[in-house]
This record gives C-alpha cells, structure tokens and sequence, in this order.
C-alpha cells in the first residue's frame, strides 16, 4: 500500500531551524495500525529516501491523532547557504510513493 | 488598576472562576478576521493574546532587524486588537513584536501602537519586555559550559556571539507574567515563547501550569487546530481540571482529532513541550468532544525543570545575494545540467578571479528537477526548467558582477551534444539579474542556563 493511498494527510515542516518534521494522519484506525506496525520498515525507507543515516531519523506513533510523525535533520540549517525550502514545507513529496 | 490586577484580586479573594482567553492571532500583520475577532468579544474575554513572529520564517528578518509584514499591514492589525482589548479594558499581550523580536522590531512595533494611540485618542499604561541578551552575558555563560547546542548547531563560539547582528533569547511565560503584573493594560514582548503569550495570566491567577501552557500552545496559532484550519480567532476557557476550545467562525469546528492533530504542527516530539522553566508532559492528554464544535482537553502535566535554560537565537551577516532568473526548454540541456553547471561554476570562477580571490558561492537551482526537493529518487525528466542560480559575495557590487558573467556564460556555454548555439537560456524579462540585498544565516540557538531573568528581560512601564 502506498502511503497516499492510505493518509489523508502527508506534509512537512520545520520544527526549529535544525529539524524537519513530517506528518501523516489516517482517516480511520485500520490505516494507522497498517503502518504502525510497519514503523521500521518506514523508517528504513524514509532514511533511503531522505538521504539520512537511519540513527537520524526517529519515527513515533502519535495515538491521540493517529498520526505517524518522522522527525530528522534538515539538509542545511533553515535559510542558509543553499537551502531550497526556508519553511521546509514542500519536502513531503518523496513520501508520497513510498509503499509498506 | 489594570484589568489583569483586579483579576489577581478577586481571585485572591477566592472569586475563582473558569479564565476565558482570545487567541486573536498567530501571525499579526497579515489580517486579523473582523468576524470572528468581533464574535470573541461578544464572548467577554479575560484577555487578547497575539503572536507577532517566530523563527520559522528564516534569518533575514532577525539579522537585518526587519519585519516579514509590511508596516501598513502590522498597523492595521495592532489597531484592530488594540480597539478591542481597549473596548473590553481586558490585557492584550502580543508576543515576538515585529517578527523577530529583536530591538528594532519591537522599537518598531511600539511606535505603531504609540502612533495608533495617539490617532485613536487612546489611553493606557504599555509595558514592554526587551528579549536582546548582552553579549558579554552569553560569553560568559559559553566559559561557565552553561551554553549548549539547540539539535544540529555546533558548540558556541565567542566570536560568533560577536558576529551575530541581533542575539535574542525567547523570554518564558516569567518575563510576561511582570508585564502584567507591573499594571499594564498592553504588554508588548520581543522575542518570547509563544506559550508565554496565554499562558502568564493563567500562572498569575494561580492555574495549574500543565494545562495553561498546553492551551497556550494550542491558541498561538488561532483556529488552525480547527477543521477546516483559519486564521480565524478561537476562544479557550480554562479551569482548575481542563480547558474547553471553540473556534469565533462558525464553519471551524474544534474537534478531538483536529486539536490531538495540532500537537503535531511544527514540533519535532508530539509528546510534550519545552519550556525555559521545564517540560509539559503530553503523554496522558485526553481530548473529548463536547460538541460538533468544541473540544475539551486534559491531562497535561508540568514537570518544572532544575535549571531555567532560555533558547537564544542569533542571525549573522554572510555577505550580499544577487540573482539569475531564466529558463531552458532543452531536453539535452536538462539532462546534462549536472555537467553544465560544474563547468559554468569553473569558467566564470576562471573569468571572475583572474585578479581577485574566488570571494563568493554561486549556487544553482534548476526547478522542474531539484529546485525545492533534493531528490534521491530517479524521474523523468520535465520538458521545461527554471533556473535560478544565486551568489553571495562579500559586497553587492561583487555579487552582481558574478550573477551577469554567470548569465552571459550559461547562455552561450558549449555542451556536448548542444543542438541550440545561438543560445541556451529563455529569459522572462530583461535584465534578468536581481540584486536581492544583504544575507544572513541562524549562527546561534543555543540553550543558556541563567537564573537572573529580570535582568535579561526587563520590563519598561510608560503612559499613553
């Protein structure tokens, strides 16, 4: 299943200028209990994706939204020497596609 | 007396009653919703909380002392919450003034609401709260090992406490909390936690800690906990066990989910959030419908810390930014921009340093390819691409005079396999080099442990 068949919601942000955080939500339980059950697999695939040691990237299941949340560094520090997204807002999409 | 000074008394008196709370908005300066702001009034709020800025929106703003709203669009926003905080004689707190909340941020910020008062023929005391921090203070700090790196950022270094053109730290809910207490109707506040904002008048009327904080969090950000997310105002009432959500526009529903959802925005653990004075611990939060609308949230818990450790952020100068705006349609250009553009890099390095060190970073982004997403994952290629490619240079001039001889090179630069030799670029409009002004990077945020908080967040008192 890929993960924009199965979240409503798939997006990015900053959390600080060090760190890029990424949320999924599920419309209903069985969607996010699919990919509870399949964080490492994420995680690993995320950290593929991402370019990012899997040490790096720190994946929580967040209940009381049911959400998944996947926090890592930002690339470059927001905002300097040859950073693409300031807001780190359109860095979702290389989720979009990724199958569990 | 100020209004926030007779709730201190009547709930001294033990006249305790549920706090209700206007989070008006979260980005004051780009539209405040007249509705919803006026709906919240009717509801008689307590106070009208305001966040002004964050760090989110990148270095320039804080390093420059510029605002990321225009003056206009600030003064039309404090006038309005300024009207209605005075219409009510209730608080009004705003937070980060002037978008980064340095110096000449708030310096700005109060001569806008100072200017409004005179206009409006208003009258009150202002407080306002300082949030830059003497460099000699973080110095000293650095040498006492009190200073540490925020997530990624390297170990402060002294010269770079010199090198950031503004340092502020994010004063806590503290620093507020004397604002208020000094008998002000209008507390404006550099940089601060945007928690402090909502929850200092809670703390002061004795709230427990967990909750006022955990509301604040939630009402910074105005109606975006809601569905579907606004910027309209929202209204939160607190009391000793929870706190109850509802967005002023009716169309915004607070629901269980939606609020839970919020925890997650921009925050890189859900379970709990950090303060200069401790943590508030999400992991028991509850989240109830009580209708269609509204939700009502408990179990946040405040564990104070040993240690109070205030974030301290710093933007430096790193030189002057001009840019290249311009395009290609060539598929064969496309494919071998890597090649190209490392060549281009070298041909203009050996043209504009002949008689001058290599001063400046050139930077490309071809959009269509990897402008906004570095990506590690092979696509086809677009048909069309935009490139932007950027230099910094230690003076304005220099920037500029590498961003034309890059244009000039790219545009007639040989590749292998280059069908189109009269020239590889689209260009929108003529020049197609911008000089975009000075650049700065984040170079501090830190934590600094400090015990002395009067001293670096002082609170100033005057009568409008």
């Amino acid at each position: 299943m890929r993960l924009d068949e199965i979240a409503t919601t798939i997006r990015s942000k900053n959390a600080g200028p060090c760190l890029l955080t990424l949320d999924l939500m599920f419309p209903s339980r069985e969607g996010f209990e699919f990919v509870r059950a399949r964080l490492s697999d994420l995680q690993l695939q995320v950290s593929e994706r991402y370019a990012k040691p899997l040490e790096q990237v720190r994946v929580f299941a967040y209940e009381p939204a049911l959400a998944i949340k996947i926090t890592m560094p930002r690339d470059v520090v927001s905002g300097d020497l040859g950073d693409r997204d300031v807001y780190g807002a359109q860095q979702h999409a290389a989720l979009l596609d990724v199958a569990l | 007396m100020s209004a926030a000074l007779r709730l201190a008394e009547a709930f001294a008196r033990g006249a305790r009653r549920p706090l209700r709370i206007l989070g008006a908005s979260g980005q004051l300066g780009y539209g405040v919703p007249s509705p919803a702001l006026e709906a919240g009034l009717e509801r008689k709020p307590d106070m009208i909380g305001c966040d002004m800025g964050s760090i989110d929106i990148g270095p320039t703003y804080l390093g420059s002392g510029t605002m990321a709203t225009t003056r206009a669009g600030a003064k039309r926003d404090l006038r309005k919450v300024l009207r209605a905080a005075r219409s009510l004689d209730i608080p009004l707190v705003i937070g980060s003034a002037g978008s980064a909340g340095a110096a000449p941020h708030l310096g700005e910020t109060l001569e806008i609401v100072r200017e409004i008062a005179r206009e409006d023929g208003l009258s009150f005391k202002l407080a306002s709260i300082a949030a830059d921090i003497p460099r000699e203070a973080v110095k000293q700090a650095i040498r006492a090992r009190k200073v540490l790196p925020m997530d990624t950022m390297p170990a402060l270094r002294e010269e770079e406490v010199d090198a950031a053109s503004h340092l502020v730290a994010q004063m806590g809910l503290e620093a507020l909390r004397r604002g208020l207490e000094s008998g002000a109707d209008v507390v404006v506040a550099g940089r601060a936690c945007d928690t402090a904002i909502f929850a200092a008048l809670p703390a002061i009327l004795g709230f427990p800690l967990g909750l006022a904080t955990h509301m604040a969090k939630i009402v910074e950000c105005a109606s975006i906990c809601c569905v579907p997310g606004g910027r309209d105002s929202i209204l939160a009432t607190l009391d000793d066990e929870g706190f109850e959500l509802e967005s002023m526009n009716p169309v915004r529903a607070a629901t269980p989910h939606s609020v839970a959802a919020h925890g997650l925005y921009e925050q890189a653990d859900p379970f709990e959030i950090r303060e200069p004075g401790g943590r508030v611990d999400l992991g028991q939060v509850r989240y109830e419908a009580i209708d269609a609308r509204r939700t009502r949230v408990s179990g946040a818990r405040f564990e104070p810390a040993t240690a109070i450790r205030v974030k301290l952020e710093g933007a430096r100068l790193v030189g002057q930014r001009s840019v290249l705006l311009c395009a290609t349609t060539d598929p064969r250009f496309i494919e071998r921009h890597e090649t190209i553009f490392a060549g281009l890099k070298e041909l203009v390095g050996s043209l504009a340093c002949e008689e001058a060190p290599e001063d400046y970073s050139l930077f490309f982004r071809l959009y269509g390819v990897n402008g906004g997403h570095d990506w590690k994952m092979p696509a086809p290629a677009p048909r069309e691409a935009f490139i932007l490619a950027e230099c910094i240079a230690p003076t304005a001039e220099r920037a500029e005079e590498v961003v034309r001889t890059t244009k000039q090179c790219l545009l007639h630069y040989g590749f292998e396999g280059r069908l189109s030799t009269a020239g590889n670029l689209a260009f929108p409009f003529t020049p197609p080099e911008v000089a975009i002004g000075p650049a700065f990077r984040f170079n501090v945020f830190h934590l600094m442990e400090a015990d002395d908080m009067e001293r670096l967040f002082p609170v100033t008192v005057e009568a409008l």
